[in-house]
């Protein structure tokens, strides 16, 4: 692979602010398709290149898990898949003593490290050089809030892309890791900005798009009565998994999102209290949802230690788990009701488990994240495989508007909690949008 | 004890510790065990024991204790429970695990035929019989395996047997269509012989049963070990493009991965043959002229992997066969939940052919090894049967 000129309409994706502008709100339902659909593989077309903005690209980190997966590929359906396009510039913001970058950049002669995010979207010219953007602000030491929030600077990344985009007047699609913040106004603002200069944008947790066991989605338009996942980790960094877990499936409900009115948030005691009251009305959840789940995992911790495989009982949990657990009670606009549970030690993985209308049983799956570092992560794969796709073809693979949600919901709940786990209504959160039906997540 | 209505169930059993396959396939029965996203417990009970070994660390009794079953001194006893005829509805043959010595041809002496012997041996003096589970191969002899067999077929027994990666779950759920045309196979595993290559046979041939007019037999075999086995690849007798195949599904992560995090692209790298500690190359040619090709490639990956080419296809078909992780080991459950289908129904969910080809291949490539790495010609493989037209995994799509 070696370096190519700067071809400021390489690919022919870049989309104008005025072409999206034209493209009226319709396209903001379902993501910006833009007018330039380019097959992947398309040999006559140059290979679009990318600039990462990265916190840290160290061992494990984001950052080392997806720029990684452009750089040296990764295996894919029966192959080991190249993305037909390079990752040319980089900018890491903090550079531990375990740090990959430099190696990185040793090895692959097209690779460039730049100080500052415009000089690595611009790789030194006056204006954006670049076809694809990936923002991965996950990892790295940056400080917490009073709320607990680790203060990644994914909208100060973001905000200085945005800048570059205006001054260039052109836009290219945007990839950011994760939530997009840690601040719902932020998040807000992010994905205002993507519609109104006109760029495909996508955002988010690898769990909605990673395998299933069983390999099933949420079958589209159905009416869902109540949803709950159990989930590992912490506030902050581990429920927006379980957050994006939930909404990839209520999102395919019958009539689409509607938003989210109220969030009610619970730790330690106050979970526990809630699980023996049986159902929604009563303040708890469905316990049939939880059974689901916990059948549906594959680290199920055992009731009885002596025994490989025993079902605890909702009275063996607080034994069994190794933090206190947490609960975000949810509630749509359009009635849908949603717990999230975090029960680390209980489980190591993320379940789901929906009621649907009609139906005596619900439908549960697991997202498969593979358990420990002993494996590759390959749940970074169809994240990475979106990633690719997005840029070359400029449509997302779902609406930013999703992770404007989960966002929102994060937020909403570590909110709840600080405020001594208030309910909360959540105007602010009426964020509507529409999926298409084909499933987005890792089926072949 | 048991509620009359319910079934009752036997355990013969070598060893019952921690970690045996008495302990996470033999106490499903006891715990029950995740079921499409419900815990099920089923409709039976374990009413009597026989355990061949007593280690420090046996859980057997313990069990028995909580469990409200007896443990007698045979396996006659253990089948009657006390009586003096058979009293259960199905018996669990759990061989595996224990004390036992090798034969020179690196394969671990299980007693399952002759345990199998003294469980037929009771049917035949009451003149009836119920369906009995066997546990991975039927035995490390051919012969005795065909004679357990027959015996099931003359006795009118439902028998199933064999590994649990046949069932467990497939990422992704790949299953290859009844009746296809598959121009070549291969396998990837890991772990000892003669215990993980037998898992690893199975599960491929689970796979190639499916192929046109079902299952003929297997006429030779032969085992390589070492360089050479670098080299058939080189001379097209096995497929790197289905290497590829198999390890893109692949999990693993090894040699430099673990360094730095990389995924790493083993097969065109040049690490996989710096990173395999001993291959071995297992090839299978069928009676119908079908060859398939097991590798085990221990130190390069660490899991269960299989690719093939089917006509008509472009793409290459793979797959991974999961081992879900300790403590749970969900495999297990997935091959219980069939183990009780068959008590439940009185019909084995699939032929016990497949594992007596299986126990065959293997029992033929370790004398291959130990012969000299010669190819045999195996007459007596002659094994035919239909695979199960339904899929049979856990996660199974349709």
């Amino acid at each position: 692979m070696t370096d190519r000129s700067v071809d400021s309409d390489a690919y022919g994706k870049q989309i104008s602010r005025r072409a999206v502008l034209a493209a009226g709100s319709a396209t903001v339902l379902t993501g910006l398709a833009g007018g330039n659909r380019i097959a992947l593989g398309d040999p006559s077309k140059k290979r679009p290149k990318i600039a990462a903005l990265v916190t840290e690209y160290r061992k494990y980190s984001h950052g080392q898990n997806i720029v990684d997966r452009f750089l040296g590929g990764f295996g894919w359906e029966s192959c080991w898949h190249h993305p037909e396009m390079d990752v040319v510039s980089l900018y890491v913001d903090q550079f531990p003593e375990s740090d990959l970058s430099r190696e990185r950049i040793s090895r692959y002669p097209q690779l460039k490290l730049y100080p500052t995010i415009a000089e690595a979207l611009t790789r030194g010219s006056n204006q954006l050089a670049v076809d694809g953007v990936l923002l991965i602000a996950e990892h790295g030491n940056y400080p917490k809030n009073e709320k607990g929030q680790t203060l990644y600077p994914r909208y100060e990344f973001f905000q200085e892309t945005a800048d570059l985009f205006r001054s260039s007047g052109q836009s290219v699609p945007l990839f950011c890791d994760k939530h997009l913040s840690w601040s719902w106004d932020h998040a807000l603002e992010m994905a205002q900005t993507s519609h109104e200069l006109g760029f495909p944008m996508f955002a988010g947790s690898s769990v909605p798009v990673c395998r299933r066991i069983p390999s099933i989605d949420l079958p589209w338009g159905a009416e869902v009565e109540e949803i709950l996942s159990v989930g590992v980790g912490g506030i902050d960094s581990y429920d927006i998994h379980s957050l994006e877990g939930i909404q990839c499936l209520a999102e395919r409900r019958r009539g689409g999102e509607t938003g989210v009115v109220s969030m009610e948030a619970l730790r330690g005691d106050s979970v526990w209290h809630a699980m023996r009251q049986g159902s929604w009305e009563s303040g708890g959840w469905d316990p049939a949802l939880i059974e689901a789940c916990l059948c549906r995992s594959l680290s199920l911790e055992p009731a009885d230690k002596s025994s490989r495989h025993t079902y605890p009982t909702p009275e063996d949990f607080p034994n069994l788990i190794r933090e206190p657990p947490v609960a975000y009670r949810f509630e749509y606009a359009d009635g849908l009701r949603a717990t999230m549970l975090l029960m680390e030690g209980l489980v190591q993985d993320i379940t789901v488990a929906a009621r649907l209308k009609n139906q005596q049983d619900p439908i549960s799956l697991l997202f498969y994240l593979g358990y420990g570092h002993e494996m590759q992560p390959n749940f970074f794969s169809p994240l990475s495989h979106h990633m690719e796709r997005m840029i070359a073809t400029g449509t997302p693979p779902y609406p930013i508007e999703r992770t404007l949600l989960t966002t929102g919901l994060a937020a909403a709940g570590i909110e709840s909690l600080w405020q001594r786990e208030k309910r909360m209504d959540t105007p602010h959160l009426d964020v509507q949008y529409q999926v298409s039906e084909e499933s987005t997540f890792r089926r072949t | 004890m048991a509620n009359p209505q319910r079934k009752k169930l036997a355990m013969i059993v070598t060893v019952w510790d921690w970690t045996s396959h008495a302990n996470h396939m033999g106490e499903r029965f006891l715990n029950g065990y995740p079921r499409d996203g419900r815990w099920h417990r089923p409709e039976m009970d374990v009413a009597g024991v026989f355990v061949d070994q007593q280690p420090e660390d046996d859980l057997s009794r313990q069990r028995a204790e909580t469990h409200g079953f007896e443990i007698y001194p045979t396996i006659a006893e253990a089948l009657c429970l006390g009586t003096d005829s058979l009293a259960v509805d199905g018996v669990l043959l759990i061989g595996e695990h224990g004390e036992y010595p090798d034969n020179e041809k690196g394969q671990k002496l299980y007693p399952r035929y002759e345990f199998f012997d003294q469980i037929v041996s009771v049917f035949r003096r009451d003149g009836r019989a119920v369906p009995v589970f066997n546990d991975k191969h039927l035995s490390y002899s051919f012969d005795k395996a065909k004679q357990m067999v027959a015996v099931s077929q003359e006795l009118k027994f439902p028998f199933l047997a064999g590994s649990s990666l046949p069932v467990t779950y497939r990422l992704p759920p790949l299953e290859l269509p009844l009746n296809c045309e598959i121009e070549d196979a291969l396998m990837v595993g890991v772990g000892g012989s003669d215990a993980m290559d037998f898992h690893a046979l199975e599960a491929m041939q689970c796979m190639v049963e499916r192929r046109h007019a079902g299952e003929t037999g297997v006429r030779a075999v032969q085992l390589i070990d070492g360089e050479e086995v670098w080299q058939a690849g080189q001379d097209g007798r096995w497929s790197r493009r289905l290497l590829e195949g198999a390890l893109a599904r692949s999990d693993s992560r090894t040699g430099v991965s673990l360094i730095d995090g990389r995924p790493q692209d083993l097969v065109h790298s040049g690490e996989l043959e710096q990173l395999v500690e001993n291959p071995a190359a297992y090839f299978i040619e069928y009676n119908d002229g079908f060859r398939a090709t097991l590798l085990m490639l221990n130190g390069a990956v660490g899991d269960f992997t299989f690719a093939a080419k089917l006509r008509g296809l472009p793409e290459v078909q793979s797959t991974q066969f999961m081992l879900p992780p300790m403590p749970n080991v969900t495999y297990s459950a997935c091959l219980m939940g069939k183990v009780e289908e068959m008590i439940a129904s009185g019909r084995a969910p699939y032929s016990v052919e497949r594992t007596l080809l299986v126990s065959g291949m293997l029992e033929r490539c370790l004398e291959s090894r130990v012969g000299g790495h010669h190819r045999l010609v195996t007459p007596e493989l002659d094994v035919s049967y239909q695979p199960p037209q339904a899929s049979q995994f856990c996660g199974a799509i349709g």
